[in-house]
């Protein structure tokens, strides 16, 4: 049970409690801190917000997995109307939610898994499932973590990338072959080929199939000077 | 469709109420109808007048021909006394003339004439006839004073020589003789032979005057009501007498043979023929006639009137035995004995016995055998002789018994029956069968009831749901905190029994909230079967409270209570007035879930006491901060089954209502004015206000109001 799916780089997980009940809070972190998960609770989706500001988003945040177990039903703003916030700003990928229904309202909880969310779980629930689906929530929000590194190392590799190499590389992944290249760049076949084999030195890759499947996986944007 | 209804199609459709109400009373008429009653009566009548028309004609032809036929025999009579007294004269003349002497014979002569007034004269005449020796009458003047002897003795000479042929007196025929005075005397002349020792020597003549003889006659009528008269045969007449004149109707001819001659005597009544006018005995019958008719018309006009009468009073009887039958009430009447006399077919259908079963039974057969006895004390005590006679405005309710056994209730309306000498002779009662308007109220008060049931059964359904979160929350983290040890002890370390202890602490806190929990709908639940009780407002709206925080920490709002003291008391039915006040209390929590910010959410529940010229009332008050009543909402508000929620039944309001104004209070609805401060356009939420009937304790409280 303790064996951790998790990559050890990514730093212990987090689990975020929002329910308006002190009581379900108090007892659900002790039942994943029985399963060696932290978590924090937060009385209302407010609180959680505005702790939210107070962390790194653009830096990254959240560094280590993390997911969101939500209480559909609250005073104040609900938890539909935080989890749309959350999606909004692209924040549901590395946190992935899990709402908490009451009797009932199981109609609501299906419309928001189809609107995003990772799970619902109805109360009362059956508490050693509902810890495996936020483990399960947990490795979704690292795999996103890793993408998200991946991209950014990505990012930072291109940057390093001269203009000619970048523009060489935009026409490989295109799929010309080095003489159109070298027509097209108004240089000679000799020259592409030096430009093509620093590229693939500078980006780590071996073929012009790899290249491709690496920028696709990142997502990277098509390349821009291709016509 | 073209198929008309059977009825639409009938070809006289439904007459207009006002006409069959016209019609009716005529309706039962055609059965004794005048006419056919009165048809075979008319030639009875008419064959009755013609035969005492002709009775009372022969009647009177029958009188007057008796009246003729007793004055003929009156006249007969008159005339056979008037003869028998002529004739004897005659002969006593006729012997006076025949024993005159020779010699010296004016003496008894003069004795003669005195004795009979209607001998005129006697003479002496010798065999040649001249006239010898003379002796007038003394009564009179000389018969021949005017007129000489000579000129009338013709008929004598005649009766002379027949006198001397046969030897024995001759009458002459009667000769009209002259008078002094310008009148003239019938005379006749009797000539006896004077022939001593058998030789004849002369003659005696004696003048008879005719109307001297019939004055000479001793008959009483003779003279006032009858004429008498000679006539001679040829009708001519001699001699009359008598100051009246006869009628010539009943007439009398008797003949008096006189030798030589004949007269004829005639007796004349004065009497007419009797007519039918004047006469006494005509108009005696024909009075009486009269009045017989008149007594006959009188019967008859009685008896068309009777006839009227008769028929006005079976139509008013039949028109009354109508009514009666038609009646649904049940009529019945009872004798001072309290025999049933007479019920309608309505009180016979409804008991099931005949009138004549009831009539003959000594103890009413509707009654129940097991009350019998019971109703016979209570029929005694309104029997009595001196006991009040109910007013016939309030009747009496009782059971009464169908012939199949089968109780009944039913009003009875009674009053005395008092007949046209003001005794009271019995009681007429109006009998209405309870047993229909029984049911319908009884299912009546099922409905309500069921109704009521369904409304408790949708606010349960309610409750359970706030319920069901209620205790979703302690039972999911008595769950976290078991599963949570058991996660612990499958791997035990250091601080396993610590944890396991602090999560044993928590299960038991929280099995005790969830116990609270149930407890707080049981309290509620608990009372439901009990009825009205005298409580205080304040406690009313303690025992709600529980499940209105439930209901409010939910949505986060606030709940304040603002109860005047010393709290007013209250008689009600304590769950039901709970009930609303814990409706009214959802609703305004849930009026502000959607809107209004959670720091603005708060539920005043209010207890006032208004005095007005109706009593006084306890106002509770429902108020909450939601957005208010639109108005299109407000005037369906109390409409059973509205609703503008997705999950409700649209009973709770209406229901409210219900039960607010069972306990004799009014329920309503308004928006508060928006608060100072607030943002513009927003409301002041609504206020669901109830009173109730402020109970009095016997000692007033002395307390200040609000």
């Amino acid at each position: 049970m303790s064996t951790s799916p998790f990559q050890p780089a990514l730093g212990l997980p987090m689990v975020y409690l929002v329910d308006d009940e002190p009581v379900v809070r108090d007892a659900l972190a002790w039942l994943l801190r029985s399963r060696r998960l932290l978590s924090e609770g937060f009385a209302h989706a407010d609180a959680f917000e505005a702790w939210l500001a107070t962390q790194d988003l653009a830096g990254g945040w959240p560094q280590s997995p993390a997911c969101l177990l939500l209480d559909v039903r609250m005073p104040g703003t609900s938890g539909l109307v935080l989890f749309d916030r959350l999606a909004e700003r692209g924040l549901t990928d590395a946190l992935p939610v899990i709402f908490l229904t009451g009797h009932g309202d199981v109609p609501t909880a299906v419309s928001t898994v189809k609107r995003g969310a990772f799970d619902f779980v109805e109360k009362p629930f059956s508490d050693n499932t509902l810890v495996d689906r936020v483990e399960a929530a947990l490795a979704v929000s690292s795999q996103a973590i890793l993408a998200r590194r991946h991209r950014q190392a990505l990012a930072r590799t291109l940057a390093e990338l001269t203009d000619r190499e970048r523009e060489v590389m935009d026409r490989v992944v295109a799929g010309l072959p080095n003489k159109l290249i070298a027509d097209d760049l108004d240089i000679s076949v000799r020259t592409v080929e030096v430009h093509r084999a620093r590229m693939f030195e500078k980006m780590g890759v071996r073929s012009a199939v790899e290249l491709a499947n690496l920028l696709r996986d990142a997502g990277h944007p098509p390349p821009t000077g291709a016509r | 469709m073209s198929t008309p209804l059977p009825d639409a199609s009938a070809p006289s459709p439904a007459p207009a109420p006002g006409r069959a109400a016209a019609d009716w009373p005529a309706a039962p008429l055609p059965t004794l109808g005048k006419t056919g009653r009165r048809a075979p009566r008319t030639p009875l009548w008419v064959a009755l007048l013609l035969l005492l028309g002709v009775a009372q004609s022969l009647l009177v032809v029958m009188t007057l021909r008796y009246e003729e036929a007793s004055a003929q025999e009156h006249t007969d009579e008159v005339a056979a006394v008037a003869l028998g007294d002529i004739r004897r004269r005659t002969q006593l003349v006729l012997q006076g003339l025949q024993g005159l002497p020779l010699k010296g014979w004016a003496d008894p002569a003069h004795g003669l004439l005195s004795s009979h007034h209607e001998l005129g004269r006697i003479e002496r005449r010798d065999l040649n006839g001249h006239i010898t020796e003379v002796l007038d009458s003394p009564f009179r003047e000389p018969l021949y004073a005017r007129w000489p002897r000579d000129q009338a003795n013709l008929e004598t000479e005649v009766a002379c020589d027949a006198a001397r042929r046969v030897m024995s007196p001759m009458f002459a025929r009667s000769q009209y003789v002259p008078q002094a005075n310008g009148t003239g005397l019938e005379v006749i002349d009797v000539c006896v032979p004077v022939q001593p020792e058998g030789r004849l020597i002369g003659f005696t003549v004696g003048s008879l005057v005719l109307p001297a003889m019939l004055e000479a006659v001793q008959v009483s009528e003779v003279g006032h009501s009858h004429e008498l008269s000679f006539v001679e045969a040829d009708g001519t007449r001699l001699a009359r007498i008598g100051s009246v004149r006869g009628a010539g109707v009943f007439v009398a001819n008797r003949v008096v043979d006189l030798p030589g001659t004949t007269l004829q005597v005639r007796v004349d009544a004065v009497q007419r023929a009797p007519s039918l006018i004047p006469n006494l005995n005509t108009a005696l019958v024909m009075g009486l006639s009269l009045s017989l008719f008149a007594v006959v018309w009188l019967l008859l006009r009685d008896g068309r009137r009777r006839a009227r009468a008769e028929g006005l009073l079976a139509e008013a009887l039949a028109f009354r035995k109508a009514m009666e039958d038609s009646l649904l009430t049940g009529l019945r009447a009872r004798d001072r004995h309290g025999r049933v006399v007479y019920a309608n077919p309505a009180f016979c259908a409804m008991v099931g016995y005949t009138a004549e079963e009831m009539q003959q039974a000594s103890l009413p057969p509707y009654w129940p055998p097991e009350q019998v006895e019971q109703y016979q004390r209570r029929q005694d005590e309104r029997l009595a002789p001196g006991a009040e006679l109910a007013s016939p405005h309030t009747g009496y309710e009782t059971v009464f018994m169908r012939k199949n056994g089968e109780r009944f209730p039913v009003m009875i309306y009674e009053a005395p029956l008092v007949d046209g000498t003001g005794k009271h002779t019995g009681w007429m009662s109006a009998v209405l069968d309870m047993s229909a308007q029984r049911r319908v109220e009884d299912l009546s008060r099922q409905q309500q009831e069921r109704l009521q049931a369904t409304a408790r059964l949708a606010s349960v359904g309610e409750m359970a749901s706030l319920l069901s979160h209620e205790l979703n929350q302690p039972l999911s983290a008595i769950a976290s905190y078991a599963t949570g040890s058991l996660n612990l002890m499958a791997e035990p370390d250091a601080d396993t029994p610590d944890m396991v202890r602090q999560a044993m602490t928590r299960i038991a806190e929280q099995a005790e909230r969830a116990g609270r929990v149930i407890k707080s709908v049981h309290d509620f639940v608990r009372r439901r079967n009990q009825d009205h009780e005298v409580i205080a407002a304040d406690l009313l709206i303690e025992s709600v409270m529980p499940l209105v925080r439930l209901q409010a920490r939910k949505s986060g709002a606030r709940v304040d209570v603002d109860v005047v003291q010393p709290a007013p008391r209250v008689r009600v039915d304590r769950t039901m007035v709970e009930q609303v006040l814990l409706n009214l209390a959802r609703n305004g929590i849930q009026a502000m879930e959607p809107d209004t910010p959670v720091a603005q959410r708060a539920l005043l529940l209010r207890v006032r006491t208004v005095s007005g010229a109706n009593g006084d009332w306890v106002v509770l008050s429902v108020i909450d901060e939601g957005p208010g009543i639109a108005p299109e909402v407000a005037a369906k508000l109390f409409t059973p089954f509205f609703t503008t929620k997705a999950e409700g039944m649209g009973l709770g309001l209406s229901l409210c209502r219900t039960v607010v104004e069972q306990h004799g209070g009014a329920m309503e609805c308004l928006n508060r004015p928006t608060r100072p401060g607030a943002p513009a356009g927003s409301a002041g939420g609504a206020e669901f206000r109830f009173t109730l009937p402020l109970h009095r304790p016997r000692a007033p409280v002395a307390g200040p109001r609000d």
